[in-house]
Order: structure tokens, then sequence, then C-alpha cells
């Protein structure tokens, strides 16, 4: 049988990227349809296939690399940089919003009665919930380096309690900020202050989402005894995204909430 | 040989790989070293062996390391190849009636 003379990884043949780029194509099409139509079916479809591919690409890379030893050295420095550069990407686009933010705030324009807060709106108070948010992610930061110095450690018990307490700490800012947009006294539809705050905080809250779903994969993950004291990319990859996620809410904390106020 | 490599990651401790110098087919971490490290650090820990469960990795190994010609979407056989029709038919079928959907959307509409 020929081995490969090279480190990298030339992958099976495999369905996921067409299916995802057909999940996406039903997706948006199907915002259209539900948008101008009033029709939910190729929405819910294009969801339904966005969340299968996902599960079974993802699933392949774990059998890659955990159950067939693909993912040599030289195979995770590329994908190290494969999520750094993700990152980056979502970091500007943030920074899209914030832009915005930015735009409408150190100009208020007459029709909100030329200052900031507009005239009508009474901001959160920033000492209130958004501080205690601020508190439970950077308590959920150190928490997530507490499981990864376990896993370096081989520390099995910690580390499972670490990590544990890491994802609870997230839903528990989730389920805050649901009830903080329940609460506050102004809508998405409340001029421009509306629209920035919750299309800013609102994306931040799904990738917090985000974050903490992949944090429990590496929960269920770390349990099933996937990684290796030296071995654990998954694990440090949504660690990366857990620590950037914290670091969007502090400059939302500071502009939106706190200066915004 | 690759033997000495491994010794050497697990008298460092943490976390080390070797990116200067090139020794393309020596470093890279052929399956059986990888997998008796993360065994052996199971054992190394006997008090926590059974916290939450026992060891299923190396069997798994096992399975998708069998040289039966499957490609990796398709290792496990049956609950493999019902999980990928039906995302084969939601997508296939969708992208049909998205295509469907978005000619009729194309029509001009005659006024009432």
């Amino acid at each position: 049988m020929a081995h490969q003379a090279h480190s990298y990884h030339m992958v099976d043949p495999s369905p996921w990227p067409i299916f995802g780029a057909a999940a996406a194509l039903l997706t948006t099409s199907g915002l259209i349809m539900w948008f101008h139509y009033n029709s939910s079916v190729l929405l819910t479809l294009g969801l339904i296939s966005m969340l299968l591919v996902m599960l079974q690409w993802w699933r392949d890379i774990v059998r890659e690399s955990t159950f067939q030893g693909h993912h040599t050295p030289t195979v995770q420095k590329g994908l190290r940089y494969g999520m750094i550069l993700f990152i980056t990407s979502e970091a500007f686009f943030f920074l899209g919003f914030f832009w915005a933010f930015f735009h409408s705030s150190l100009a208020p324009t007459p029709e909100l009665g030329g200052q900031w807060p507009p005239t009508g709106i009474k901001p959160l108070n920033p000492m209130e919930v958004p501080l205690l948010n601020t508190a439970i992610l950077l308590a959920s930061g150190i928490t997530v380096t507490w499981a990864h110095h376990s896993i370096t450690e081989g520390n099995r018990k910690h580390a499972i309690h670490a990590l544990t307490l890491t994802i609870l700490l997230g839903f528990y800012f989730t389920a805050l900020q649901a009830m903080e947009y329940h609460e506050a006294p102004f809508s998405i539809a409340d001029s421009v202050y509306g629209s920035t705050f919750f299309v800013a905080t609102g994306f931040h809250g799904l990738h917090v989402i985000i974050g903490s779903s992949f944090l429990t994969v590496c929960l269920f993950r770390l349990i099933k005894f996937h990684f290796t004291s030296d071995h654990h990319f998954g694990f440090e990859a949504a660690a990366w995204y857990w620590h950037f996620v914290d670091v969007i809410w502090l400059f939302l904390y500071m502009t939106i909430y706190w200066w915004g106020s | 040989g690759s033997y000495e490599f491994m010794s050497w990651k697990k008298k460092s401790g943490g976390f080390c790989f070797p990116h200067k110098g090139l020794k393309p087919i020596v470093s890279t971490e052929s399956p059986a070293l990888i997998f008796g490290t993360t065994t052996k650090l199971a054992s190394d820990l006997p008090a926590t062996d059974s916290f939450l469960g026992k060891n299923k990795v190396p069997d798994l190994q096992k399975i998708f390391q069998k040289a039966d010609g499957l490609p990796v979407h398709l290792k496990r056989g049956v609950p493999d190849r019902l999980l990928y029709r039906t995302t084969m038919a939601l997508t296939i079928g969708g992208t049909i009636y998205c295509l469907v959907a978005l000619y009729m959307a194309s029509q001009p509409r005659n006024q009432k």
C-alpha cells in the first residue's frame, strides 16, 4: 500500500461543500419567500439542511483527526491559520456595526433632537444588568483558561468542571440578555438608536450562542477522551472564539452601553 | 526514529511541535503513536479513569481505520448512509423547489 511522502491531509471526496452551498441558496431564497410571499417552506428547508451539513461536515473532521490520525503538526498549523483568519474576518464584521454606531452618535441629526441618546430614548443603565453581563463574560474567560490548563496538565476532572462552568456562564449571559431585550423600553424600530443597539448587540448575542455551542461540543469530546494533553486544537479554537466574543462585548459595553448613555 | 520524537514530546510536557526542520515522514505522527499517547494518559490517572464513562477512542480508531475503501462520511455504514441520503434529498429537492419558486416569482403579475 502506497504511503504519502508529505505531512498534508488529502481529504476523501465529500458531498458537504456542495450540499452546504445548496443549503445557503435555500436559506437566502427562503428569506425572500418569507419576506415577500409569506411562505416559510424554503427557509425551513434551508435551515434544516444547513444544520445537517454542519453536523456531518464537522463530524467527519473529528473522524479524520481523532479516529484516523490525519491531523499532523503541519495540518494543525493550517487549521490555526484558518481559525485566526476567520476570527479576524468576524472582527471586521463587527467593525462595520461599530462604524455605523459612531457615524450616527457622534453627530446626532436634528431629527434625533441633536443629542445622543436621541430625545425620548431612555437607555439601559450600564451599571445594572450590562455590568453583570460584563462580569459574567470576564469570569467565563477565566474558567475557559482554567479548563485549558487542566487539559494540558492531564487533569480530566478539573477540565470537565471548568469547561462546564464556562458553558453555564455563557447560558447565564444569554438568558440575562434575552430578559433585557424583553424588558427594554425601546425597540429596534426606535430611530437609529434602536437599529444600532439591537443589530450590534443582537449579532453579538448570536455569536455567544455559537460560541457556547462550540464549547458544548468540546465538552462532549473532552468527556469522550478525544483530547490529549498535547493535541486538542478543537478546544483551543473554541477558546479563541470565546475570548473574541468576550472582547467584542467589552467594546460594546464601553461604547454603546456606557459612552452612548 | 519517530518513537524518540514522541518521547521527547512527552518529556517537554506541554504543547510543543517542531516547526523548524523538514522531517516530513518522521515528524508525521503515525496513528498508533498518537493514540498510544491517549491510552497512556488515561492509565496515568487511574482515579479519574471511570469519571464519566470509559475511553472508547481506540475502538473507534479501529472502525475508522478499516481498509474497506469507504470515504469518511460513509465509514460507519447504515446510519451514515441514512443521514447522507436525507441531506441529499432535502438539498437537491429543495434546490429544484427553489428554482421553480424563483421562476414563478419572476413572472410579471397581471394588474387586477
